[in-house]
């Protein structure tokens, strides 16, 4: 009892530290925990979607079959045993995707190879058995046979949809910009051709079929155009797991989302992001630097100039939504409402600028993260030695040549780590983009072919609310969930990697600092 | 003989002329810029001025937004947030229920996060070694990277649905975690020397995380148990009978969770920067006349630190009270009046994000949400100017105390 | 050097010059930071081609009055500033003298060695490339022929390219000098150029300082009496942001008119 106050009296004072120092010891590991807790979780989440894990053949004891992959267990409500939650596909045969299995009814648990997984563009995955594959023209393949043609034919339809998407990026679209802007010419014949030629590739692509029996018995035709990619997980060594692996984590991050965006891949969000991010940085620098070198090198410093110095480092801790909802109400409904009812008369009312896009989003942010640039920016300059500064006055230059020969090259450590913290901030940011211009899906990327390039009044998609769409707005979101976990995990392996170049450069920075004062 | 440099007086005046322009641009950007970020104040209040222009926005005024009203249909005067369409058929707006969840959901923030980050700013401004604390402060920084929208998803549909299943387990981790660390430090005392002195105080933060998931497993076994002695099996359902608590699926205490998980990098890396601040003679006065490292916190850092410390809350404060992602994704958005830290609330913040890209622009409901914006802003720049002036003063006071060590 | 006449009898001897033989005049020249006076009506003329000497004690405005010479206070708003300074008979606040172009006649070296973070090279060439208009080839030249007037040359001379901040102090201050040196100035100003330096670096400083004088008007300021006397030939005393006394160096150090002057330099006054 009371053991902290014990040792009061005697002579190996001052070893105890008394209970505070063990519950502030605590705090610090508690919170280290929870970051690790959820890195952790994030990544193996994340990571493990992609595995082609093993599919059970579960047999009950009332003799009902189901195969699937296990979830998770828990333990039932009634408080007795527990039950276990599968995975089994099939929506279209069973209505749902999961089955929860209390553990004392299953009386078997088998692994037989031969079970396949279908990823499909409707209806999510497919498991059971693959009993025969019938093509257009031909007799039905059954058995291994079936298996080895499947195999070849989804090679062949992945080819055959790559070159439809070639068609559709590189001719049609652009086609049919050009006839919205200069109405009938030679274009409509030309995307005729092109609309004749997709429609042909397609049918190419219909026509073949599957026979699937789910294991409880029940028959599908499946036709193969639906078909995405098929697996026999209990089949595959560990290495082509790894394999299929990396195969499967390449096509999630190059490929468009499916199902609304709780399948398939992230590849515009991942754009949409980056392309953000870079036309804020290109905004925010100089912007950034303008006012931090007019603030410190330029401006009286008296009272006001401390005020507003302050006053922008504070602006640093205004809610990002705020922020937001200055973007909608200045740059969408003003800046932008005006300039539609300038250039873009022609198709109001549906507006162009005078809605949420590209342009106005990274504004937006530009805006938000302005703060953290001249912050950073001003704390470089004020480091540099004011010797550094007389040297170079003393030898004849003009401020603006003291500035740019000597100051801002010392100081473009200062401002590259403002920058990139600044990006950092930008990339997680959600809240004043949904104010400002992310799209929930957007089609077409906002860079293409087509004159300018650069299209800066589309709509973009966002890594982060993707996360928040598919997670709220989804139809089932547990299907959705490790696809969140993955997007999730990619936002934040960007944004720590950000922060580590920053953390790193500021630790250079101060070293060299360190060289610099030593004299 | 000295090669002489040409003199160019054509040149000298491009160089004069050159670095005339150059001052001027850069004087009318820095103060443009400067200027369109403060406009965004400036925005605001003009925005929302119309608001309280009795012709623009019938039925707005200040006892509408404020206070409750009567309605049909209730009995008492009640706070209601229904913009689109009320019972009887117009749109409500009360902002109480909205500013009342945002300082919930602050509130419950700080509770988890003023102890935990000013525990963890003591312990290591106290006793950590510099090399572990040069370590965790680029760790804890990273922590205070990661987007709101990656916690609130992990707080909303992961978290929430276990709390949910794990009431028992929660509340038995709750009660056992101080414990606990108190029982670490008496074993640890019992420890003989040589092993005391492989696992250091100063590194305890690291070789506690492994007594931590001990305990945490202790809580596992522990939980059910407790929940089927003391409530009769389920903790849930006790709460809703014997306390009439209505539990929701995400609620109050887990937007605090989550909000607090988010602030106390920014609490700790303030807190840390004022206690380590003290100037050292001040806490070296102390230890020299025999007072712990604890007592020596207590009696003389922490009472020449305060303002810092206190302004590090503040700046939580700002923070919590703004962020959006988090409690739009783990609050359950319900726009209730409830004192009930298990029920649903919705934040300002919130409710702009949801709602204003729908709001028609310049109606009475866009400026409404607008004049929320408005009070976020104030808020926070109040706070956020408060903190800071707090901060220069304590600078001033440590350097007339004998400067930073 | 003539000695024309003396002026001012009250008090000090003050040692006057021809205006043909003055390169800086310096007439009822005062400074004030804000409301804190550093300078009094200060009137003397510093020789061509002569090292002068402007001793004191900290604080007594030697520095501030250095810094005049070139309008370094144009940087410091709170700075007034009255009276004049000419240089080669030229107000050098007049409204049609660029201040750039004044700072490269009147070139100035600092108490702590100041090398910008890039190369040697690029640093004795800095001032140049801002002037502009001249040739690699001729670039190299003055590079070459400053290195060697601050006699850094032999010992930099395989290392151009090198940071200038791996060089030593005394390097560094020598390079500072050779920087300055090659835009060409006529006066050039030091201050206190050896107090960050061994004693072997400040010999070496020193020594260069007496050779520059065949070009150049050179203006010193210490607190090194030893220094002032083995280097300068005029020496001018400053007490409070005045003018004590004005003399040629032997004359001041062995024979000063004034007490104060005696105290301060026999060290009987901090």
């Amino acid at each position: 009892m009371r053991w902290w106050r014990r040792e009061s009296g005697r002579a190996r004072l001052p070893r105890g530290e008394g209970p505070w120092a063990w519950l502030s010891a605590g705090s610090v590991s508690l919170s280290l925990l929870l970051l690790a807790l959820l890195l952790g979780l994030l990544v193996s989440r994340g990571l493990g979607h992609f595995w082609s894990a093993d599919v059970a053949l579960v047999t009950l004891q009332d003799g009902r079959q189901l195969a699937g992959r296990a979830v998770r267990e828990a333990p039932l409500p009634g408080g007795s045993g527990r039950e276990r939650l599968y995975r089994t596909g099939n929506r279209d045969l069973d209505g749902a995707i999961w089955d929860w299995v209390a553990l004392t009814a299953i009386r078997d648990v088998d692994y037989p190879q031969e079970l396949v997984v279908l990823e499909r563009r409707r209806w999510s995955e497919f498991i059971g058995r693959l009993v025969a594959l019938a093509p257009e023209a031909g007799p039905r393949l059954e058995g291994e046979a079936a298996w080895s043609a499947l195999e070849e034919r989804l090679l062949e339809l992945e080819a055959r949809r790559e070159a439809i998407r070639e068609l559709r990026e590189q001719t049609i679209l652009p086609l049919v910009r050009r006839l919205e802007r200069e109405g009938e010419s030679e274009a409509t014949q030309a995307l005729a051709m092109a609309e004749a030629r997709v429609a042909e590739l397609r049918a190419s692509l219909a026509g073949a079929s599957l026979v699937l029996e789910s294991v409880s018995g029940k028959r599908l035709i499946q036709p193969l155009e639906e078909v995405v990619r098929a697996r026999r997980p209990n089949a595959m060594t560990a290495f082509d797991k790894l394999v299929a692996w990396g195969q499967d984590v390449w096509r999630f991050l190059s490929e468009g989302p499916r199902a609304a965006n709780t399948a398939g891949g992230v590849w515009p969000a991942i754009f949409g992001t980056i392309l953000m991010v870079m036309l804020m940085s290109l905004l925010v620098t100089p912007f950034g630097v303008l006012a931090a070198v007019y603030l410190n090198e330029v401006a009286h410093q008296g009272r006001l100039t401390r005020l507003v110095r302050i006053g922008v480092r504070n602006l640093a801790g205004v809610p990002s939504i705020v922020y937001g909802v200055f973007g909608l109400g200045v740059f969408v409904y003003g800046i932008g409402g005006r300039l539609d009812s300038w250039f873009f008369e022609a198709s109001l009312p549906s507006p162009t600028f005078g809605t949420g896009g590209l342009l106005w989003a990274s504004l937006t942010l530009a805006l938000l993260t302005l703060p953290v640039v001249i912050v950073a920016t001003e704390e470089g300059l004020a480091r540099i030695p004011h010797r550094q500064r007389e040297g170079a006055l003393a030898l004849g230059a003009t401020r603006l040549e003291m500035l740019t020969r000597v100051v801002l090259p010392m100081a473009t450590p200062a401002m590259l780590t403002g920058v990139i913290l600044a990006v950092a901030r930008a990339a997680g940011e959600v809240a004043p983009l949904m104010l400002v211009g992310v799209a929930k899906l957007a089609p077409q990327v906002p860079v293409d072919g087509d004159f300018p390039f650069l299209h800066l009044e589309r709509k973009f998609m966002h890594l982060g609310y993707h996360i928040f769409d598919a997670a709220f707005h989804g139809g089932d979101v547990q299907a959705a969930m490790p696809l969140i976990y993955a997007t999730a995990l990619l936002l934040v392996l960007v944004i720590l990697m950000l922060n580590l170049t920053a953390i790193f450069l500021r630790h250079h920075l101060r070293s060299r600092h360190g060289t610099l004062s030593s004299y | 003989m000295k090669p002489s440099a040409p003199n160019l007086p054509m040149r000298q005046r491009l160089r004069q002329g050159r670095d005339r322009l150059a001052t001027a641009l850069i004087t009318a950007g820095g103060i443009g810029v400067i200027a369109a970020v403060m406009g965004i104040a400036v925005f605001l209040v003009v925005e929302v001025m119309p608001l309280f222009w009795p012709a623009q926005s019938p039925g707005v005024g200040l006892e509408t937004l404020w206070l409750p009203q009567d309605l049909a249909g209730l009995e008492a005067p009640a706070y209601r947030w229904q913009p689109t369409l009320g019972d009887d058929g117009g749109p409500l707006f009360s902002l109480t229920p909205l500013a009342w969840g945002t300082l919930e959901a602050a509130a419950w923030s700080l509770v988890i996060a003023v102890p935990l980050a000013l525990g963890a700013a003591a312990h290591s401004a106290l006793f950590m070694p510099r090399r572990l604390r040069a370590r965790l402060r680029p760790t804890l920084e990273l922590m205070e990277a990661l987007p709101g929208v990656v916690i609130g998803f992990v707080a909303g549909l992961v978290l929430a649905p276990w709390l949910e299943r794990h009431l028992g387990l929660a509340l038995a981790l709750l009660l056992l975690l101080p414990p606990g660390l108190l029982l670490a430090g008496g074993l640890w005392r019992q420890l003989p020397a040589r092993l005391q002195q492989r696992l250091p105080l100063g590194w305890a933060a690291l070789w506690l995380m492994p007594w931590l998931v001990m305990t945490w497993l202790l809580a596992h076994w522990l939980g059910p148990r407790l929940e089927s002695l003391w409530f009769g099996g389920d903790l849930r359902s006790w709460l809703e009978i014997t306390l009439g608590l209505d539990y929701a699926n995400r609620n109050a205490v887990i937007v605090g969770m989550a909000m607090g998980f988010a602030v106390v990098p920014s609490i700790y890396a303030l807190a840390e920067d004022a206690l380590s601040g003290v100037p050292r003679s001040l806490a070296e006065g102390a230890q020299a006349l025999g007072a712990t490292r604890w007592q020596t916190l207590w009696r003389v850092m922490l009472p020449a630190a305060s303002p810092g410390v206190l302004s590090a809350v503040m700046i939580g404060a700002g923070r919590a009270v703004g962020e959006t992602m988090i409690v739009l994704m783990a609050s359950g958005n319900t726009a209730l009046m409830t004192a009930n830290p298990l029920d649903g609330l919705r934040s300002l913040a919130a409710s702009i994000a949801i709602e204003l890209p729908e709001a028609a622009p310049g109606g009475t409901h866009y400026r409404l949400l607008l004049l929320a914006a408005l009070l976020l802003f104030a808020f926070t720049f109040l706070v956020n100017t408060l903190a800071e002036v707090v901060r220069t003063r304590l600078r001033r006071r440590y350097r007339r105390l004998g400067g930073p060590s | 050097m003539p000695v024309t006449r003396e002026a001012r009898p009250a008090g000090g001897a003050f040692i006057d010059f021809d205006p043909q033989a003055t390169s800086l005049e310096i007439r009822g020249f005062g400074l004030r930071y804000g409301d804190k006076p550093a300078l009094h009506d200060l009137t003397l003329r510093v020789p061509r081609h002569r090292v002068t000497a402007f001793i004191g004690p900290s604080g007594c405005g030697k520095s501030t009055l250095l810094r005049a010479l070139n309008r370094l206070h144009d940087l410091n708003e709170e700075v007034v500033q009255e009276g004049e300074i000419r240089l080669e008979g030229q107000d050098i606040h007049a409204p049609e003298v660029a201040v750039a172009e004044l700072r490269r006649r009147v070139g100035m070296v600092f108490q702590a060695p100041n090398p910008f973070p890039m190369s040697i090279y690029d640093n004795v060439a800095f001032g140049l490339r801002l002037q502009g208009g001249l040739r690699k080839r001729r670039l190299d030249d003055i590079v070459e022929w400053a290195l060697h007037s601050a006699a850094l040359w032999d010992e930099v001379k395989d290392r151009l390219r090198a940071s200038a901040w791996s060089l030593s102090g005394g390097q560094q201050q020598r390079l500072v000098i050779a920087r300055t040196l090659a835009v060409g100035p006529e006066v050039l100003l030091l201050d206190e150029p050896a107090s960050a330096l061994d004693p072997i670096s400040t010999l070496k400083v020193e020594e260069l300082i007496r050779n520059l004088k065949a070009s150049l008007t050179l203006v010193l300021v210490t607190h090194n009496m030893q220094q002032a006397a083995r280097v300068s030939d005029y020496t001018a005393f400053l007490q409070n942001g005045e003018l004590v006394e004005y003399a040629p160096t032997d004359t001041l150090f062995t024979n000063p008119r004034l007490r104060r002057t005696e105290n301060y330099i026999t060290g009987r006054m901090a």
